[in-house]
């Protein structure tokens, strides 16, 4: 848990013709993180990276396909999932035999149903254009009869329609407004024939939107409009039946669309994958990380499928040649159990961490919880905060991580409401396991600071082993190494001490006195002495004090001052817990008051209940909100700026993130 | 008055500080007398464009963009001119006036869409239009089709007349329905900012500049439609403007339908009959005009000082030398005589020479 994922450095070669086999292995493991091989010294060697293209774009088109099935069918439900990965090469037979079967079913009523679609909103579009001349009540077959006379319905912008009847100033012509539709208005526009192009261009240049009426319509224009409404009813019967069809296909292939997307998804990676691929003539070879764990179910699976005829090899990440010189970061997987995985949101947000360094989600989780918790504690609003936490998990899937922290924190706020025994603010109910808070403000502030000092003792530890872990050994004995760590516990046990049995002891005094200097000399000097050493090593001929050690020794003190002062700083800090504990508590008592004062001044006890419900509901959003950032601050600043360097890069599994799904 | 003074008087002293900065008649003199472009250039880098001009050390630019430069002091006037004024119904009148640059630059963008070029290809182009201007010109810019393009514009000024003219944009096939309905929509909207004036002496001063600029506008363009663009009497009249204040709807009708330049003349009011009477081309009408038109901006410096009149009439003032500044550079560039240049230009009233005529 406090570890990331141990990996290893995988080199698979295999011949052109077991390329696919080894692929659709790969597929079924999914936890390989590919490396471009070009990238490499095998690149070096001239393997170089080759894309099955005309494959590729098969997969692209039996895509499209599917697609168009699945918008046209709308099936419902998840897909079933892929048990094992096909191979691409072979698979895309099949894969296109599947959907054709699907097509020459489907498409024949699919189409029918388009078809249908567009006739009944032409007609639609056909009634609206006729409703805006049912107010005259014209009569279509008497306007076509007209031998002499041309006419146009349509609309024009309001402000053109003076204008357009001076512009037809020297023509016979009608123009019948008849109704006005969105600053524009609806026009019967009526000219000898002979002035026919005179009227065209006029209504033209008065941005004439004609009402394009068929030419086959007959009769009334009311008698027309219900004449259509008819059969648009018709039509709607028709496409109900085709509905009903088309929900019969999406059940019996809707399940099989999805899983053959999602197999036309996975073969589409797989073949992009190869992008990271080299090869050289007949021989492809691919490498990356993969759990340690995994590689022998990964040389079995290969050998397997390859007939023997691919060569597998493992290498340890420390003796990878790229990793040591830097040209390669090795990314981390992280190992964290259910509850404390979306924790990996907040510390991916700090940064990555990397493979060499301590995991520290595990600490974020807990202390995170007993950070909120003790900010937060009251057993109905922690209720809430699950409840809501649960709302999010189960209903948003995006923000599943966040629902789950959520609940966490609701659990947390319900542990420490037991042990301050509080209900919504209501302090009477239960018993207080522990204690008041507003009851014990000193108290409560003391506890905050010495769980700062435990928090702060946990990050320094973690600074040590990842000091150890990487080598860093000339930095223990600096302010922020092992020094600057014994000098803070002397520190704090003196406080301790101090607060829990009195003034200390002339015996105390001398030990604090000789272990702290001794600290303080050692951190103060250990950066002149490695200058010194280093240049010793390096058998630089100087003079007896090497140019630039004033600055050094300047900077040394300078460091280890801040870094001292740092220390308490971020141990005070702490006291905000306790701080915002009592803020929790002390809005309660604003609540109650202002309920009561509401109570007296109205008489009314529902007015009392709507103020205590609404004081709850903006406490809980409110607070909920300021304990969360305070808590995240606590986290970052004070906890992992103690240890954490980050820089690492993230696993990428070789189907995370494909932009179709 | 002396609310009027209290509305005014910071904006009048504003734009009298502006003013002082345009071309002089020797301003004027020097530049027709340039023998060549760079001398041209050489002497307007003694002026207040002189800041505006690029660096002659990163070579001659293109006479586009060179004409795009030189119009950032108008679109700067602008903005200064809008934020010395305190009531925001005055100040939606200069940003109707100011709406043209942006109708103009987005028929650049409709162009531009429709050749399949990039905002980079027509960049030379635009007005600098600066912070005055709140359209979104990333998103308009991003739009892929005239649809897109639109739903952007809706709300706003343009966005109704486009979506009037599309009609007939889908059935000719071409930008001008489009063209023509930014030009409207940004006459109308400062038709509505006039009306909406809260004082009836600054609608009777805004309508005093307004009436004869559009009376001129649209004579030029009904030259400009019947002789450039061949369009017939119909639709000519179909794309003037309304509310000018001497040429009427009656009027426009008419001179649409002129089949020569006197009978054209003789349908003129009598106040541009007096100032065209002895022209014999048509292009002349318009350079003509222009010329009264800036006496009548001149007047309404000689004027009572307090009223919105005096910043519709520097802005147009300034929009004309700003024409007239092009005009003598595309002259210069074309190598034109200073009295073939001279034809084109506007008489150069001063505030002085006004009063000695008037």
């Amino acid at each position: 848990m406090f570890r990331p994922v141990k990996l290893t450095r995988v080199t698979i070669q295999t011949p052109e013709d077991q390329i696919s086999a080894v692929m659709a292995v790969l597929g079924d493991l999914r936890l390989l993180h590919l490396i471009r091989v070009e990238e490499t010294h095998l690149g070096r060697m001239g393997y170089v990276a080759h894309i099955d293209t005309s494959l590729l774009a098969r997969y692209d088109t039996l895509l499209t396909r599917v697609n168009r099935l699945r918008v046209d069918l709308q099936p419902q439900g998840p897909a079933s999932g892929i048990s094992k990965t096909p191979r691409p090469d072979k698979a895309v037979f099949r894969l296109e035999e599947e959907c054709a079967a699907i097509e020459q079913e489907a498409l024949g009523p699919l189409e029918q149903r388009k078809g249908l679609q567009n006739t009944l909103s032409e007609h639609q579009a056909l009634i609206g254009r006729l409703q805006l001349l049912v107010s005259a009540g014209l009569d279509l077959d008497r306007l076509h009869d007209l031998r002499y006379v041309i006419w146009y319905a349509g609309l024009i912008p309001e402000e053109n329609l003076e204008r357009l009847e001076m512009s037809l100033d020297e023509i016979h012509h009608s123009l019948i407004p008849l109704q006005r539709k969105e600053q524009r208005v609806v026009l019967l526009a009526i000219a000898l024939k002979e002035d026919k192009e005179i009227i065209q261009r006029a209504l033209k240049s008065a941005f004439w939107d004609p009402l394009d009426l068929p030419a086959d319509l007959h009769g009334t224009v009311p008698a027309i409009l219900e004449q259509l409404q008819q059969e648009d009813k018709q039509l709607e019967n028709e496409l109900a039946g085709l509905n009903g069809k088309r929900d019969a296909l999406a059940l019996k292939y809707g399940v099989k669309l999805q899983q053959l997307r999602e197999e036309i998804l996975l073969a589409r990676e797989l073949l992009r994958a190869q992008a990271k691929f080299g090869q050289i003539d007949h021989s492809y070879l691919l490498t990356g990380w993969l759990p340690l764990s995994l590689f022998d179910d990964l040389r079995e699976r290969i050998m397997k499928a390859s007939s023997g005829k691919a060569l597998i090899d493992k290498v340890d990440p420390e003796d990878v040649k790229e990793v040591r010189s830097g040209t390669l970061t090795i990314p981390i997987l992280f190992n964290n159990p259910v509850l404390i995985r979306p924790f990996e949101r907040l510390t991916t947000l700090y940064g990555t961490p990397s493979y060499d360094e301590m995991e520290p989600t595990g600490f974020l989780a807990i202390t995170f919880l007993l950070l909120f918790g003790m900010m937060f504690g009251d057993v109905g609003h922690g209720a809430v905060l699950c409840a809501v936490g649960y709302v999010i998990f189960k209903k948003m899937y995006r923000y599943f991580d966040y629902g789950i922290i959520l609940m966490e924190c609701g659990v947390s706020a319900m542990v420490f409401g037991i042990l301050y025994g509080s209900i919504f603010g209501l302090e009477n109910l239960i018993p207080a396991l522990w204690m008041h808070p507003m009851d014990n403000i000193m108290y409560f502030m003391k506890i905050s600071a010495f769980l700062g000092i435990i928090i702060i003792s946990v990050g320094l530890v973690l600074n040590l082993i990842n000091m150890v872990h990487q080598h860093r050994y000339t930095e223990l004995l600096s302010a922020s190494g092992l020094a600057g760590a014994l000098f803070y516990w002397l520190i704090a046990a003196l406080g301790i001490r101090y607060f829990l049995a009195g003034p200390l002891s002339a015996y105390e005094v001398l030990f604090s006195q000789i272990a702290g200097g001794t600290l303080l000399v050692l951190m103060f000097l250990q950066r002149p002495i490695r200058l010194l050493l280093a240049r010793q090593k390096r058998a630089e001929k100087t003079k007896l004090l090497p140019p630039g050690l004033g600055i050094t020794v300047l900077e040394s003190f300078i460091e280890v001052l801040d870094e001292l002062l740092r220390y308490l700083a971020n141990t005070v800090s702490f006291v905000r817990v306790a701080a915002f504990g009592l803020a929790h508590a002390g809005l309660f008592m604003a609540v109650f008051t202002l309920a009561d004062m509401v109570r007296n001044a109205h008489g009314g006890g529902l007015l009392y209940w709507i103020t205590l419900v609404l004081g709850n509901i903006i406490i809980i959003g409110l607070e909920g909100l300021v304990v969360s950032i305070q808590t995240i601050r606590l986290e970052y600043y004070e906890f992992f700026s103690k240890f954490f360097q980050g820089g690492g890069k993230p696993f990428q599994p070789l189907f995370k993130g494909s932009e179709e799904k | 008055m002396l609310r009027a003074a209290a509305n005014y008087g910071y904006l009048n002293a504003k734009i009298r500080a502006l003013r002082s900065r345009q071309l002089s008649e020797q301003d004027r003199h020097f530049l027709l007398a340039a023998k060549e472009l760079t001398a041209f250039l050489s002497y307007l880098g003694t002026t207040s464009y002189g800041s505006y001009l690029p660096d002659p050390a990163k070579g001659a630019p293109g006479l586009p963009a060179l004409e795009r430069q030189l119009s950032r002091p108008l679109m700067q006037d602008y903005a200064k001119v809008a934020h010395s004024l305190r009531g925001h119904r005055e100040r939606n009148i200069i940003i109707a006036l100011f709406r043209r640059f942006e109708a103009e630059n987005l028929k650049l963008v409709l162009r531009a869409m429709s050749a399949n070029l990039g905002r980079e290809d027509v960049s030379h182009l635009l007005y600098p239009l600066g912070r005055l201007s709140d359209l979104n010109w990333d998103a308009l810019w991003a739009a892929k089709t005239l649809p897109e393009l639109l739903a952007h514009l809706r709300p706003g000024v343009f966005g109704q007349s486009l979506a009037h003219a599309l009609p007939q944009f889908e059935a000719q096939g071409r930008l001008f329905p489009l063209e023509m309905a930014l030009d409207f929509s940004c006459f109308r909207y400062l038709q509505e900012a006039v009306q909406h004036l809260g004082s009836r002496h600054d609608r009777r001063a805004a309508e005093k500049v307004l009436g004869p600029y559009i009376d001129i506008l649209n004579i030029s363009w009904v030259i400009r439609l019947k002789t450039v663009y061949g369009l017939s009497p119909e639709e000519t009249v179909n794309y003037t403007l309304p509310e000018g204040d001497l040429v009427t709807l009656a009027c426009l009708s008419q001179l649409a339908r002129a089949e020569d330049i006197a009978t054209f003349i003789s349908h003129l009011p009598p106040v541009f009959q007096q100032e065209v009477h002895a022209v014999n081309h048509w292009q002349s009408i318009g350079f003509r005009l222009q010329g009264w038109f800036v006496k009548i901006l001149a007047r309404v410096f000689a004027g009572p000082p307090f009223h919105i009149g005096v910043a519709i009439a520097y802005l147009l003032e300034k929009e004309i030398e700003l024409t007239s500044l092009i005009t003598m550079l595309q002259g210069r560039a074309q190598n034109l005589s200073v009295e073939e240049i001279g034809k084109k230009l506007p008489e150069q009233v001063t505030e002085v020479a006004y009063v000695q005529t008037g």
